[in-house]
C-alpha cells in the first residue's frame, strides 16, 4: 500500500472512532456528568456504573460518560484532565490511589466544577462533597463476627487468620484491615499468620492463598476484603481439598448471581457485609446539586452497612 | 523523518477538526491549557523515549525502564520522607533526588555492562533487570506506597516546585536538545550510530564498542530515573508498581518516529514527532469520548499504519 | 532468428543519480557475452535488470523476441535466466544444501524439509564447481571464496538457458578461477549463454567471445573479442586511451632492519607462520581460498584468539587483545567484505570515511563538519571518489567507490601497519592503478603494508615480495623480481614446491 492509502485509512479510523460519540455538550440543555471511574474490571465497579447509569439515565436531562482508568494512576489523571477542558456540570471521581488523584481534583475545585469523591478519599479534601460508608466499622464488625465463629469453634477466641488485602494505601483497604485489628487486639488468642495482598482481584487472590495454604498448615479463617478475593481463596482451598476446614469472610455483599449474598447462601462464604455502592447517595446529591443552584451539600456522607450470614440472605437476595 | 512531520501534522489537523468545542465558542483542543496538558501528559514517556532511541540505534532494547523509574520513584520518596527535620530543603531534595539518579544510572549501566561484556542479547538482559528491578523497588518499599503528604515538610515542598506543568515539559525539552545535539554532533553519537548499523564493522575500525553500550544504557536508565523523580513530585508517592507496560509506550513512539528495531537508523526529532503524535490521539480521543478501550485499538492501529508508511519510505 | 536477450533504450534512476541512460545489449544462444565499463557505469545494473532483480524505468526487454517484464527474479528464473551476485544473497544461517534448493524451482520444495533429497539434488552441482563440502555444512563456516562457489553451483542447478555472473572471480584463485573457466566452457557446448560482468581483462580475453563497453549508463560498443584488443576496450571504457595497469617502480627498502615481525603465529587456522615486514615495503600474500590469508589478518589484529606465537612492532612485543588496542598500537586490518565487516550502510559517506579518526576534528567532542570534510578529501580526491553529495548514504554508490570509501577510512587512520585484504575487490582497471599507487605511497611513508589479493598482476605489480600461504603455513617466498605467476600458482596449490 502506498503512503498516502495508509494516511487515508488512520485518517478514516479516527474519525468513526470519534464519530461513534457526539463530542462535548449536545444542543439542548442536557447536564454533562462525567464519572472518573478507577477500574471498571472490579464487580463492584461494574455494579456502580450500571446503577449510575440507570439513576442518571432516569432523571431525563442528564448525560453520562463514565470514563474507566483500569487501575492506573497517570491513565486517571489524564482522564480527568481531559474531563475538567470539557467543563462538565458534574464530576464524579473514584480515586485509584489517595495521593496521586488528589492534584488533579484540586484543579477540578479550582475550576468551579462541583465535584464528587467516591467512595474512596483522597489526601486532601478537594471536593464538594465526599460520599463513603464507614469501613472501619465493616472491619470492625468482621473481626467481632470472626472473633464470635472462632469461641463457638474451640470454646476460646483462639485461631489462625489469613488476611487477603485489597490494593495497598486505599482507604477501604485501611479502614477494614484497621477494625477488624482493632477488634483482634482484644484476643490475644486469634493470630494473622499471613496478608497477601491481591488488589481486589479474584485471580490474583487465588494464587496469593495457594501459597500461603501451602506454607501454614493450619488456617482457620480467610478474611478476604472484598467478596472476589474472599471467592479467589475458596477456590485455592477447594484445588488443595481444605476449604472444608477454613471459614471465608468478604466484603461487599452485591446482589444479582455472581455477588456476595448468593455465595452465603451457597454456603462459599461463611459471612459477608453488604458494602453499598454509595452511587444512589451520588446520583441523589448529584441531581440536587444539577437542579437547584442553591443547594449546598454536605461536606461528607457516611453510609450503613448490613452483616449477610445464612439467617438473612436469602431474604436479602430477594430484596435486591 | 519527514514521513513522520507529516502524520503528526495530519493528526493534529485532524484533532482540530473533530474537536468538541467549548461555551465560548473556541476549540477545546486548541486551548493552550489542553496543549500543554498533552505535553505534560506525555512528558515522561517522551523523556524515556530519548534515551530509548539511542539504545534503539545500537540494535538493542531496554525493556527495564518501567521499572527503573519504579526504583526511583521509591528511592526518591523515601530519602525525602527520611530526611532529617533539621536539613534544610533544598539540601535534602538534591540528596534525595541524586540519590534516585545515581541508583538509576547504575542499573543501567549494570545492563549495559552485561550486555558488553557478558555478550548476552539486549533483549534478555533487559527482560531479566525488568523484571528484578521491580522486585527491588518491591522489596524496599515492602510492597506498599511512600505517600508525599501535603503539608510543610521537605517531601511536600518537593513535590509543589515538581509536580508544576512548566518544571515537567521543561525538562522534557531540555533533555530533548541536549541529546539531540548529542547524536547528530558529537563523536559519541556518531559511534552510537555506527555501531547499530553493522557492529562487525564497527569492530574493524577499532570503536570502542563495549564502552559506548554501558553508556547508552546507563543514559536510558538515568533518563528513567529522571521520569521517577518527576513521577514521584506529580502523584505524591513513592510507587514500586509504577510505569508498568512503560517501555512499550516509549519504544513505540521511538519506531513511530522513525527508528529501526534492528539499529543505525532513528533521530531524537523523529522520537519527539512520535511521542507528540501518541499524545495528540489519545487526547483526540478522550476529548470525544471514545470508550477506554476503544482508545486503546485505535492506537494500536495507528502505531502499526505508522510504522508500515515508514516501511514505503525506506523502500524506495 | 532473434537473440536470446535483447535489451534496448534501458534507462534506471535511483534518486538523483542516473544509473542508467539508453543502455542496450544483445544475449545470443550459447555464447560467452562480457560486460564490462568503469565503477558506476552500469553494467551491474544491466545484469540485475536481465534477471528480473530490478524493474527498468523504461527501454524493453526480449526473450527470444518476445517482450518482457518481470516483477521479480523467479519470473526470471521461469524464463530461464539466473544471475550470480557480485554481493552474494546467500543465507548464512542456513547450510550448503538449502542455500541451493531454496526457491529453486528445479527442486519442487514442500513443506517438510527433506535433508536427503536436498543432499542428493545438490551434491553434483557442488561436485561439479570442485567444492568438497557436504552440503550439511553451515554456509557461514565457508569462506567467502566457498560461498561464490556454491553461488555458482545453485546458477548451475536452476538449468537455465542464460547464467549471469556479477564478478564471480573476485574471491577466487589460481585454481578455483581456472575450474570456473572450465564450467563456462562446458556451459557453453551445452547450449547455455553465460553474460560475463568483470573487470579482470586478461580472464575477460580468455573466456569471452563477445564485449559490449559501458560508459556512464550508455552502451558505447560492442565487440567480438577476436576483432578487437586491450586498448580499443579500455579506450572506449574511460573515454580515453593509454590507461592500463602500471607495474609501479619498486620503492628503495628492504635494506632496513624489519619494522613488524611475526613469529611461529598459531591458532585454529594458522599453523606457524612466520615472517617480516621492514619499514616502507609492501609484502603481498598469495593463496587459494582458505588457505588462511583472512585469518592471518584477524589473528594479527587480535579478532582471533591466538595459541601461540609473538608479534613485535618496532623491535618491542605487542598482544593486541582486540581490534581497539590493535589499532591504537597501529595496527589495521582492512576486511574483506566491505557489505558485511566494512561499511555501515544506512550512514553517509563522509561518516564512514572518516570513521576511524573522527576524534581528530571533534575537539570538545563535537564534530567540526568543516574540518572534516578537509581531512577526507585528499584521499577521496586521491582514490579518484566523486560524490555529488557527502551525505548521501554509501548504499548509493556503486561496488567500486563503496570500497573506496572504506579503503580511505583505514589510510586516513594511518596505521603503522595496514592490512589489506582485497582492497581493490569490485574496482575497475582505471582506478585500481590509482589504488596500486596510493598503496606504494602509503608505504614510502614509512609504514608496513600486507597486501591479500587474489589477483596475482596486482600482486606482482605492488609487493616488494610475496608470500605464499597454503593451508594456514607459509609455503613459499619470493622476491619481486623472482616471482611469476607460475611459480606462485605452483607453491599455492602443490606441497613440497619451494621457492
Amino acid at each position: 500500500m502506498k503512503r498516502i492509502e495508509y494516511t487515508v485509512l488512520a485518517a478514516a479510523l479516527l474519525a468513526a472512532g470519534c464519530g461513534t460519540q457526539p463530542g462535548g455538550k449536545p444542543s439542548q440543555r442536557q447536564y454533562f456528568v462525567a464519572f472518573s471511574q478507577c477500574n471498571n474490571a472490579e464487580p463492584y465497579r461494574a455494579a456502580q456504573n450500571a446503577l449510575l447509569a440507570r439513576l442518571l439515565g432516569a432523571a431525563g436531562d442528564v448525560k453520562l460518560v463514565i470514563g474507566d482508568a483500569q487501575q492506573d494512576n497517570a491513565r486517571q489523571v489524564a482522564q480527568v484532565e481531559t474531563f475538567i477542558r470539557q467543563k462538565p456540570d458534574l464530576l464524579i471521581v473514584a480515586p485509584n490511589e489517595r495521593a496521586a488523584l488528589t492534584a488533579v481534583m484540586g484543579q477540578a475545585v479550582e475550576a468551579r466544577i462541583p465535584t464528587i469523591c467516591l467512595e474512596r478519599d483522597i489526601l486532601q479534601p478537594n471536593y464538594t462533597t465526599y460520599i463513603h460508608s464507614d469501613n472501619r466499622a465493616i472491619g470492625r464488625l468482621a473481626g467481632q463476627f470472626i472473633a464470635d465463629q472462632l469461641i463457638k469453634k474451640y470454646g476460646t477466641a483462639k485461631g489462625n487468620v489469613v488476611q487477603m488485602r485489597g490494593l495497598l494505601g486505599v482507604e477501604g483497604e485501611i479502614n477494614r484491615d484497621a477494625g477488624a485489628k482493632e477488634v483482634f487486639a482484644r484476643y490475644p488468642g486469634i493470630h494473622i499468620v499471613a496478608e497477601p495482598v491481591a488488589d481486589w482481584i479474584q485471580a490474583k487472590a487465588k494464587d496469593r492463598m495457594t501459597e500461603v495454604l501451602r506454607a501454614s498448615p493450619s488456617i482457620d479463617v480467610l478474611y478476604g476484603h472484598n467478596d472476589p478475593m474472599a471467592v479467589g481463596a475458596y477456590l485455592a482451598a477447594k484445588e488443595l481439598g481444605r476449604d472444608q476446614g477454613i471459614l471465608f469472610v468478604g466484603v461487599d455483599g452485591l446482589g444479582g448471581e455472581a455477588g456476595g449474598i448468593k455465595k452465603v447462601m451457597d454456603g462459599v462464604l461463611g459471612a459477608t457485609f453488604v458494602y453499598p455502592l454509595c452511587v444512589d447517595k451520588a446520583a441523589e446529591i448529584g441531581l440536587k446539586i444539577l437542579h437547584d443552584p442553591q443547594f449546598h451539600p454536605e461536606k461528607e456522607y457516611t453510609l450503613e452497612s448490613t452483616m449477610v450470614t445464612a439467617a438473612n440472605a436469602a431474604d436479602l437476595f430477594k430484596k435486591l | 523523518m519527514k514521513g513522520t512531520l507529516i502524520g503528526l501534522a495530519g493528526i493534529v489537523l485532524l484533532a482540530i477538526l473533530f474537536s468538541p468545542h467549548a461555551a465560548d465558542g473556541s476549540r477545546i483542543f486548541l486551548q493552550p491549557g489542553n496543549l500543554t496538558d498533552i505535553l505534560r501528559q506525555v512528558a515522561l514517556i517522551g523523556i524515556m523515549a530519548l534515551a530509548m532511541t539511542y539504545v534503539i540505534l545500537t540494535a538493542g532494547i531496554d525493556l527495564s525502564v518501567g521499572s527503573i523509574m519504579a526504583l526511583a520513584t521509591a528511592v526518591t520518596a523515601m530519602r525525602l520522607t527520611a530526611s532529617p527535620p533539621g536539613m534544610g530543603h533544598v539540601q535534602a531534595m538534591v540528596l534525595a533526588i541524586g540519590a534516585a539518579l545515581l541508583v538509576s544510572a547504575a542499573a543501567g549501566a549494570l545492563n549495559g555492562a552485561v550486555i558488553a561484556f557478558v555478550d548476552v542479547q539486549p533483549f534478555i538482559v533487559t527482560l531479566a533487570s525488568m523484571i528484578g528491578i521491580r522486585g527491588l523497588a518491591k522489596w524496599l518499599t515492602h510492597n506498599t506506597n511512600i505517600d508525599i503528604g501535603f503539608g510543610q515538610d521537605v517531601a511536600a515542598h518537593f513535590a509543589s516546585l515538581f509536580w508544576q506543568k512548566a518544571v515537567v515539559v521543561g525538562a522534557f525539552a531540555v533533555l530533548a536538545v541536549i541529546f539531540g545535539v548529542a547524536l547528530a554532533r558529537t563523536v559519541f553519537g556518531r559511534y552510537v550510530r555506527a555501531i547499530g548499523d553493522n557492529e562487525k564493522a564497527a569492530r574493524y575500525t577499532g570503536l570502542p564498542i563495549r564502552s559506548v553500550k554501558i553508556w547508552v544504557y546507563g543514559l536510558s536508565g538515568l533518563l528513567s530515573g529522571f521520569a521517577g523523580v518527576l513521577y514521584t513530585a506529580e502523584n505524591h508517592q513513592g510507587n514500586p508498581n509504577a510505569g508498568v507496560a512503560y517501555e512499550l509506550d516509549a519504544i513505540a513512539a521511538a519506531v513511530i518516529g522513525g527508528a529501526r528495531l534492528a539499529g543505525g537508523k532513528g533521530t531524537i526529532a523523529g522520537t519527539i514527532a512520535g511521542t507528540l503524535m501518541i499524545g495528540v490521539v489519545t487526547n483526540m480521543l478522550r476529548l470525544n469520548n471514545v470508550d477506554s478501550n476503544v482508545e486503546m485499538m485505535v492506537k494500536a492501529v495507528i502505531i502499526v499504519l505508522a510504522v508500515a508508511a515508514q516501511r514505503q519510505r525506506g523502500a524506495e | 532468428m532473434p537473440a536470446l536477450i535483447e535489451a534496448a533504450g534501458i534507462t534506471k534512476r535511483y534518486g538523483g543519480a542516473w544509473a542508467l541512460r539508453n543502455a542496450a545489449f544483445s544475449l545470443e544462444r550459447g555464447e560467452v557475452h562480457a560486460l564490462v565499463g568503469e565503477n558506476g557505469a552500469g553494467k551491474s545494473t544491466l545484469a540485475k535488470i536481465a534477471a528480473g532483480v530490478v524493474a527498468p524505468d523504461s527501454g524493453t526487454l526480449r526473450i527470444d523476441g518476445r517482450e518482457v517484464r518481470f516483477s521479480n527474479p523467479l519470473e526470471a528464473q521461469r524464463a530461464g535466466i539466473a544471475i550470480i551476485f557480485q554481493e552474494l544473497d546467500l543465507f548464512p544461517q542456513l547450510t550448503v544444501g538449502e542455500n541451493i534448493v531454496v526457491r529453486n524451482l528445479r527442486f519442487g520444495e514442500r513443506w517438510l524439509a527433506r535433508p536427503r533429497a536436498i543432499e542428493r539434488f545438490s551434491a553434483p552441482f557442488l561436485e561439479a564447481v570442485g567444492l568438497p563440502v557436504s552440503p550439511r555444512r553451515l554456509l557461514s563456516r565457508l569462506s567467502i571464496g566457498q560461498m561464490q562457489l556454491v553461488a555458482i553451483a545453485r546458477a548451475l542447478s536452476l538449468e537455465a538457458r542464460t547464467i549471469v555472473m556479477d564478478e564471480p572471480t573476485s574471491s577466487l584463485f589460481g585454481d578455483a578461477a581456472e575450474r570456473l573457466f572450465g564450467l563456462i566452457g562446458e556451459l557453453k557446448r551445452r547450449g547455455v549463454a553465460v553474460v560475463y560482468v568483470s573487470h579482470k581483462m586478461d580472464e575477460i580475453f580468455r573466456v569471452a567471445g563477445r564485449i559490449t563497453v559501458l560508459r556512464d549508463g550508455e552502451t558505447v560498443g560492442t565487440r567480438a573479442m577476436a576483432e578487437t584488443d586491450m586498448n580499443e576496450i579500455v579506450r572506449m571504457m574511460v573515454g580515453r586511451s593509454g590507461v592500463g595497469v602500471e607495474t609501479s617502480a619498486a620503492g628503495s627498502v628492504v635494506a632496513a632492519p624489519p619494522m613488524f615481525e611475526v613469529i611461529g603465529l598459531a591458532n585454529r587456522k594458522l599453523k606457524s607462520v612466520s615472517f617480516t615486514v621492514a619499514r616502507g615495503e609492501v609484502l603481498g600474500i598469495a593463496g587459494l581460498v582458505g588457505a588462511g590469508r583472512s585469518e592471518l589478518g584477524r589473528a594479527l589484529v587480535g579478532l582471533d584468539r591466538l595459541e601461540g606465537g609473538t608479534l613485535r612492532l618496532n623491535g618491542k612485543p605487542v598482544h593486541p587483545r582486540s581490534s581497539r588496542q590493535a589499532m591504537r598500537l597501529g595496527i589495521a586490518l582492512l576486511p574483506e567484505d566491505r557489505k558485511l565487516e566494512g561499511l555501515m550502510m544506512q550512514m553517509p559517506i563522509l561518516e564512514n570515511g572518516s570513521l576511524a579518526v573522527v576524534g581528530r576534528f571533534a575537539p570538545a567532542g563535537f564534530v567540526q563538519g568543516s574540518r572534516e570534510l578537509a581531512a577526507m578529501r585528499p584521499w577521496f580526491d586521491a582514490l579518484a571518489l566523486r560524490a555529488s553529495e557527502w551525505q548521501a548514504p554509501v548504499s548509493a554508490l556503486s561496488g567500486g567507490n563503496q570500497q573506496k570509501v572504506l579503503l580511505a577510512r583505514f589510510l586516513a587512520a594511518d596505521p603503522q601497519v595496514l592490512y589489506l585484504d582485497d582492497p581493490s575487490r569490485g574496482v575497475d582497471i582505471g582506478a585500481k592503478s590509482d589504488i596500486h599507487r596510493i598503496i606504494r605511497e602509503f608505504a614510502a611513508r614509512g609504514r608496513a603494508v600486507i597486501l591479500v589479493s587474489s589477483e596475482l598482476t596486482e600482486l606482482l605489480a605492488c609487493s616488494d615480495r610475496i608470500l605464499v600461504l597454503r593451508e594456514g603455513r607459509v609455503a613459499a617466498s619470493f622476491d619481486r623480481g623472482a616471482a611469476t605467476e607460475e611459480k606462485i600458482m605452483a607453491a599455492a596449490t602443490i606441497a613440497g614446491a619451494a621457492a
